[in-house]
């Protein structure tokens, strides 16, 4: 996060810069209207694609509007789409949990969800949980315990330990935590630290919720 | 992925008509098929998203005649929290809940667990011939293949291991099957529900194209029956059994074994019913003794390997694990 807003303060982003190369370069497929879903009353059926098509997303509590193929994963529509790039796209298949969101409030990968099936769900990403002026409790432990190296890893395990503390509250003991985050894989080999700031983490959430000053954890449950 | 059209159907049976036809799948959690798709050892043209029909259902409830119905549609995190399956059929609770991780298990469905395609590695890489994708043989019968994971059983042709933890379970419990084919629905004994694997196979069920699954349906326990479920695996964090083995025992008034169920998981191209371990059970008391018999005489019928001999320790193991938890479990 801070890498980005330290290139938008020089008025232009790595990602900015890529992300412009490459309409400018797909602009033809771009220009292509989205395909209206055809209705097949007799059959029963709704069909939609292989063009692209309308959606509108609910992610973070605000409707979200998206032109994409049927294929296009939720991943992938957060990412390239949206600009929502703080689910991470590693192994791509359902493995690593880099890509770790919640659809309805549970943990999904949303490489392993198509954009199209996820309309009528509340999408919620690490861009929705906290922001840097105000992170969630879960956010805010990983940061003050250290818990990652490189940080690859670390949007899809805060959301994972954040829904097994929203989950247990306050019976979330060390065991629950390892197997709730077992989705989640971490190549720099943070998992200590990462224990022990989830479990600090849902603490925290619970106080918060105990006194009354839950604002904190929003988290779109 | 190759591009393709996303069908929703209105109901489970207009889901059945649209999958019938050539290059249509049918698509309930997606975890399984997504990942074959993107790497296009499944390439539809249609994806029929059944599990959006108005008719898919996630309900878990007990029936008036004490029936378990589980709708195919319930995720293995509903099954592993449902106050119903926990109550009457704690093993397959503890199946979903040792499956996977948290995001996979909200995600998957019950139906999607018992039809998903095989998990060998081969299979689901295009790199390698494979014959359930029409080549003419099976590379893990191979010298030199990768056979850690492979069959114990049943591995002339093709040696890949059935994955599905609840799939044991549920056929130890009489499990029956309720399937949408586009016209009434049909009820089956989930024992047969698997086929032997084929060169170029498109299914590891046996189902006509398109058809549903809807429904699962356990039958209520005999009295003084206990059922278990065990496994063992390389890691206890997301990972596959190696080898599983589900059991069912019914104690008659004496004490004995009036009747036995043994199945196991990740040793065969399907779910894999022990007869020889129920045989050795039979009239016996359910004493360690009876139990180690059993495990013996699970292994009749097995070929191991030369990767994978260690296998058949591991159905011992499990076979006599279970055996010992569903005696314990009896009520």
């Amino acid at each position: 996060m801070s890498g980005r807003e330290r290139g938008e303060r020089r008025g232009v982003t790595r990602r900015g810069l890529l992300k412009g190369a490459g309409a400018a370069a797909a602009a033809g497929v771009i220009a292509r209207p989205a395909a209206a879903l055809a209705q097949h009353a007799d059959d029963g059926v709704e069909i939609a694609g292989p063009g692209p098509v309308h959606l509108v997303l609910r992610v973070n509590g605000a409707a979200r509007e998206v032109e994409v193929e049927p294929r296009r994963t939720l991943l992938d529509a957060l990412r390239g789409d949206l600009d929502l790039t703080g689910a991470k796209r590693v192994c791509d298949r359902g493995t690593c949990g880099a890509c770790t969101i919640w659809l309805d409030g549970a943990p999904a990968y949303a490489c392993s969800v198509l954009a199209i099936e996820a309309v009528g769900s509340e999408i919620t990403t690490i861009e929705g949980l906290g922001t840097p002026a105000a992170p969630h409790p879960m956010q805010a432990a990983f940061a003050r315990r250290d818990a990652l190296q490189c940080g690859f890893c670390t949007p899809g395990f805060v959301m994972a330990c954040a829904w097994a503390a929203e989950t247990h509250g306050a019976a979330l003991d060390d065991a629950t935590l390892r197997r709730s985050v077992c989705g989640n894989l971490c190549r720099c080999g943070t998992y200590p630290h990462v224990v022990q700031a989830a479990l600090e983490g849902a603490r925290e959430m619970t106080a918060a919720r105990d006194s009354g000053a839950g604002d904190g954890a929003k988290g779109g449950r | 992925m190759k591009a393709f059209r996303y069908v929703r159907p209105a109901s489970l049976a207009a889901a059945a008509r649209a999958a019938a036809h050539e290059g249509a799948v049918l698509k309930a959690g997606g975890t399984d098929l997504l990942d074959r798709m993107k790497e296009r050892v499944t390439a539809p043209d249609d994806v029929v998203a059944v599990g959006e029909a108005g008719d898919a259902s996630r309900a878990i409830v007990v029936d008036a005649d004490g029936t378990l119905a589980i709708g195919a549609f319930a995720t293995l995190a509903d099954v592993a929290a449902s106050p119903h399956v926990r109550s009457r059929l704690a093993a397959l609770a503890a199946a979903a809940e040792l499956a996977a991780s948290p995001q996979i298990r909200h995600r998957a469905t019950v139906g999607g667990n018992l039809c998903q395609r095989s998990r060998c590695g081969y299979y689901r890489l295009l790199s390698f011939p494979c014959l359930r994708r029409g080549d003419a043989t099976c590379p893990v019968l191979e010298e030199g293949a990768v056979q850690e994971h492979a069959a114990l059983f049943g591995n002339d042709a093709c040696a890949s291991s059935h994955p599905s933890s609840l799939a044991p379970v549920l056929c130890a419990a009489g499990a029956r099957v309720v399937v949408h084919g586009g016209d009434a629905p049909v009820t089956r004994e989930l024992a047969t529900f698997w086929r032997a694997p084929a060169r170029g196979d498109d299914s590891d069920v046996d189902l006509a194209p398109g058809a549903v699954v809807a429904e699962l349906r356990v039958p209520p326990l005999a009295a003084r029956s206990g059922v278990a479920y065990e496994e063992v695996r390389q890691r206890a964090a997301f990972d596959w059994a190696l080898a599983s083995c589900a059991a069912r025992i019914a104690l008659d008034g004496e004490g004995r074994i009036a009747d036995a169920a043994v199945w196991l998981g990740s040793v065969a191209p399907a779910p894999f019913r022990a007869a020889g371990a129920e045989a050795a059970l039979r009239g016996k008391s359910p004493v360690a003794g009876a139990f180690d018999a059993a495990a013996a005489a699970a292994l009749a019928g097995a070929r191991p390997l030369p990767g994978n001999a260690y296998k058949a320790d591991l159905v011992r193991v499990v076979v006599r694990r279970a055996l010992v938890r569903a005696a314990e479990g009896v009520r």
